[in-house]
């Protein structure tokens, strides 16, 4: 939700706040500004409102929120006193989804290009003007949050919602063809669609040249209003609210300024009646409240004072109920207010989360150890593995392929190259390995402990397993055996380089502390390179002394291993040759060559 | 099957190797994956004595086995270089180095501070049902708290892969009896598209407390010594309100932007902090939900999403790497 700063002081007349100061203020009510910019002299800030606040969709909540916040008075738009006829509105109702509609007709319209003004403020707000009519609507929703909708009289004479029976598409203002489904709410004429709830259509709308219209502002069944719009994959600054719980109390309020607004900008004039069918209205909740508990839970001093003064700002009815209790009835508006703790929350980030300090933490006192067994053999074993020299990886729990008929599917994955939870530890290291490969990584060794999943007799299984895989066949014998872990061997074609564990039916380890050590990971972008020199020399060297002699005459940014792969001495001469196999990564081909050549004192050969 | 035969048979092939490369491609004919070894123990079902026939063939592989190396030697020795003399064979090296995966990194330096602060470890089902990740945390089929989570499902609409690491929580909540303390890392799914910055598979890092006399300023206080312990003495955390519906109040902490310093700047959109996660009091009907008498017991919840924390920390640019991608350790400490 965009807010204009220069509009929000519309409505707070006394708010003293820079734009800056307000943005940060209502992050910290709860409003979180993600976006601050200048556009057209004006400041913009962008606020992410939750997704209890739908009454915040408007300028008019964000600005209730501000004048308790800084205890100033709201200032509501002018609103004129408007003057309806007896002519019945030719609407009717046939849906449970309309929670309350106010209509009315309006005639000797003089329609046209909407003002300067008019045309700043939607833009601001991404939206596009059409013509002066069709935007005061999208001005009045934008300032209260509730969409309404004006329908051209001539095109629509009668206007009845119902959910979808007999109506197979629908096309919208823009031309989009919407293919309809069953118990969509729509607005007909009896013929043909004329409107979605949150979408109007082509056959209803408002031209330059109308004169005569139907104007509505109604509030729906949210679940309605999701369910249509996700199925038919329209998302409209309409449908944003429309599937939230706004207020119905709100709409004779804003159905009036949007009737101001006309008369004042179009010359309307009102000629039907208001009607005002309201099936759904709200209940009163009433709250027992105690004004100390808000202390009790921010564990620091707010007065019971402070605690009503808010609540009663906010717009509540407080009536003394008890000796040291209240019964607080929240403002129709606030639908997210339901229980005493609702309560609590207002009366402490009114008083400012900035207030409570961050010195102390939870007790350091032990409670019971809960840590199930098998997380201890879990980071056990991740020990014991790396010290042999293995990798740890991390790889997708799904797959593209079952092993046999108990896998288990999604229904619903957008990556749908990989439907199959995997059922073996060595279906993701087969991937890693290919990964490796495709990047000429010299010499993996590396595992992975995670879920793996089946389903038997309608019961879905997901079990810890460890998988092991070493280029060294024999290696990895050696090193299964020195955990000394029943394993089984991977089924690839070629050697036995994988083995896998099903770590759940081990016996476990009480207590574990694990290691903390940490070591750095990185990116491969590109492929390695390995290049081999033969190094002759006069004395007998110790290898791991000549292994950092050399790796430090490379940058460390792009080498990637050295090693002596093998010693050879020339008995006739008495010297001594060092093989070294040495990887680089980082860098191309010939760059790797030339240092490779350079290192080693190899380019000055002839 | 004369086994002692065939040994001479095999041991005569040995020795008429004159190079590595003949002497590989016999091991591969007597010991490989398709090799006549295994073709004896193939049949071993079939043999009189089953047993007895399986000892002699091990010991028949393991003599071929030291036939092998023992010519390998000799075959690199004598007929590649005459004038040489390997002393050192196959490789002399420094010893390879394991690593932990970044992730399982980040996760243990927060488990010890959580373990410091006498918290358990927990986990839960990857594969949950609609009442765990969804009904028990306070989020009813028709909230709109769902929209923010895509999910994927299993089974619609009760089976489903964990859309968050809360549903750990309520596990928790309804095993466990209070007084607890549990911290517990996990993987979660969302039905995202994969790219360079999204992954359908992320990482959440959670922690619960029940007890008595629980605060806000306690959660405030654990959370701020997490920051410390991780990002050192001066990073600058604030508070502010945030809805989730799972807790009653509810709390975002932001870390100041460790690139501008609060000054606004690409990193943090301007704002000069970072979002780091969420948490908050625990709602009393979660706690109902779970037979946990909220006039009695309190708590508090937090959750962190753990994978832009290693990204940035490790200066990964692509998020795709962390799971099964291009990420790779360098084998020893040069």
């Amino acid at each position: 939700m965009k807010i204009i700063y220069s509009e929000i002081k519309k409505w707070l007349p006394d708010l003293t706040d820079d734009a800056k100061s307000l943005r940060d203020n209502l992050t910290q009510i709860g409003h979180f500004v993600s976006g601050f910019e200048e556009i057209d002299n004006e400041t913009i800030l962008d606020l992410e409102i939750r997704q209890n606040r739908a009454d915040c969709l408007g300028y008019y909540g964000v600005a209730r929120d501000l004048a308790v916040f800084n205890k100033i008075d709201l200032n509501i738009p002018e609103i004129k006193d408007i003057k309806f006829s007896d002519s019945p509105i030719p609407i009717t109702i046939n849906s449970p989804d309309v929670y309350r509609i106010q209509a009315t007709k309006i005639s000797n319209l003089k329609n046209s290009l909407s003002p300067n003004w008019l045309v700043k403020f939607l833009k601001l707000h991404d939206i596009n003007s059409i013509n002066t009519l069709v935007d005061l609507t999208n001005y009045v929703m934008l300032q209260w949050g509730i969409p309404c909708h004006a329908f051209d009289f001539k095109k629509a004479s009668q206007l009845i919602w119902e959910n979808n029976q007999n109506y197979s598409e629908f096309i919208s203002l823009d031309n989009t063809k919407i293919k309809l489904a069953p118990s969509n709410l729509l607005i007909t004429d009896s013929k043909k669609v004329l409107s979605l709830s949150f979408i109007g259509g082509q056959n209803s709308g408002i031209e330059i040249d109308t004169t005569d219209s139907i104007l509505e502002m109604a509030i729906y069944n949210r679940s309605r209003v999701r369910t249509d719009s996700r199925s038919l994959k329209t998302i409209t600054e309409a449908s944003i609210r429309l599937d939230k719980e706004l207020d119905t109390e709100t709409i004779p309020l804003a159905f009036s300024h949007l009737l101001s607004l006309l008369i004042t900008h179009c010359q309307a004039v009102i000629s039907g009646q208001l009607l005002d069918i309201y099936p759904k209205a709200p209940k009163n909740i009433n709250i027992e409240f105690d004004p100390s508990s808000p202390a009790l839970y921010a564990g620091i001093n707010i007065s019971s004072d402070f605690a009503i003064d808010v609540l009663k700002r906010l717009g509540c009815s407080v009536i003394k109920n008890q000796e040291s209790n209240f019964l607080i009835s929240p403002p129709s508006i606030r639908k997210d207010i339901s229980i005493s703790e609702d309560l609590i929350e207002e009366v402490i980030r009114f008083n400012g989360y900035y207030q409570i300090p961050t010195d102390t933490p939870i007790s350091s006192e032990s409670l019971p150890d809960i840590t199930p067994p098998i997380l201890y053999l879990i980071e056990k074993l991740k020990d014991q593995l790396i010290k042999l020299g293995y990798d740890e990886i991390r790889s997708w729990p799904l797959v593209k392929t079952s092993l046999n008929n108990q896998a288990i599917y999604t229904q619903n994955s957008i990556n749908s190259d990989y439907p199959v939870l995997r059922q073996s530890m060595i279906q993701s290291l087969k991937s890693q390995l290919d990964q490796y490969q495709r990047f000429k990584l010299p010499q993996p060794q590396f595992f992975e402990i995670g879920k793996i999943f089946s389903q038997k007799d309608g019961q879905y299984i997901e079990k810890n397993s460890l998988g092991i895989y070493n280029y060294n066949s024999e290696k990895l014998q050696q090193d299964l055996e020195s955990l000394n872990l029943p394993f089984t061997k991977g089924e690839s074609e070629g050697i036995d380089n994988f083995a896998e564990i099903i770590l759940d039916d081990l016996s476990k380890p009480d207590k574990y502390i694990p290691d903390n050590s940490t070591s750095k990971a990185i990116e491969l972008t590109s492929q390695i390179i390995t290049l081999d020199a033969n190094l002759t020399l006069e004395e007998k060297s110790e290898p791991v002394e000549l292994i950092k002699k050399y790796s430090d005459l490379i940058d460390p940014n792009i080498l990637w291993s050295m090693q002596i792969t093998d010693i050879y001495q020339d008995v006739k001469l008495n010297k001594y040759r060092y093989t070294f196999q040495v990887s680089y990564y980082n860098c191309d081909d010939k760059t790797a060559k030339k240092i490779h050549l350079s290192t080693f004192g190899l380019d000055t050969i002839k | 099957m004369d086994l002692n035969q065939i040994l001479i048979d095999c041991k005569n092939k040995i020795d008429s190797a004159t190079t590595s490369a003949e002497l590989e491609s016999i091991r591969i004919e007597l010991l490989g994956r398709t090799g006549l070894i295994n073709k004896l123990f193939s049949e071993i079902k079939t043999a009189p004595n089953p047993r007895e026939y399986g000892q002699e063939l091990n010991q028949l592989k393991n003599n071929l086995e030291e036939l092998i190396k023992n010519k390998s030697i000799s075959a690199v020795s004598v007929n590649e270089n005459v004038t040489n003399k390997k002393l050192a064979s196959p490789a002399v090296a420094l010893a390879k180095v394991g690593h932990l995966h970044p992730i399982t990194q980040t996760e243990r330096q927060l488990n010890e501070v959580f373990r410091n602060l006498g918290f358990s470890l927990y986990d839960g089902p990857e594969i949950e049902t609609d009442e765990f990740c969804f009904q028990r945390l306070n989020v009813p089929s028709d909230h709109p708290a769902r929209e923010m989570q895509d999910t994927i499902y299993i089974n619609e609409p009760n089976i489903l892969l964990r859309t968050q690491g809360s549903s750990i929580e309520s596990r928790l909540l309804s095993q466990e009896k209070p007084p607890f303390k549990a911290a517990f890392p996990g993987r979660v799914y969302r039905n995202e598209k994969v790219n360079k910055s999204n992954h359908f598979i992320f990482h959440h890092y959670q922690g619960v407390v029940v007890d008595k006399d629980i605060t806000l300023k306690n959660l405030f206080g654990t959370i701020n010594c997490l920051f410390k312990s991780l990002y050192g003495p001066d990073v600058k955390i604030r508070f502010r309100n945030k809805y989730y519906p799972e807790v009653e109040p509810g709390v975002g902490p932001d870390m100041e932007c460790f690139s501008c310093h609060g000054a606004g700047c690409g990193i943090c959109k301007g704002a000069g902090w970072i979002e780091m996660g969420g948490a908050g009091i625990i709602h009393p009907h979660v706690l109902k939900m779970a037979g946990i008498d909220p006039k009695i017991w309190h708590g508090f919840a937090f959750g962190l999403g753990l994978d832009r924390w290693v990204m940035a920390k490790y200066n990964i640019k692509d998020i795709r790497t962390l799971l099964g991608g291009n990420l790779a350790y360098k084998p020893n400490e040069l």
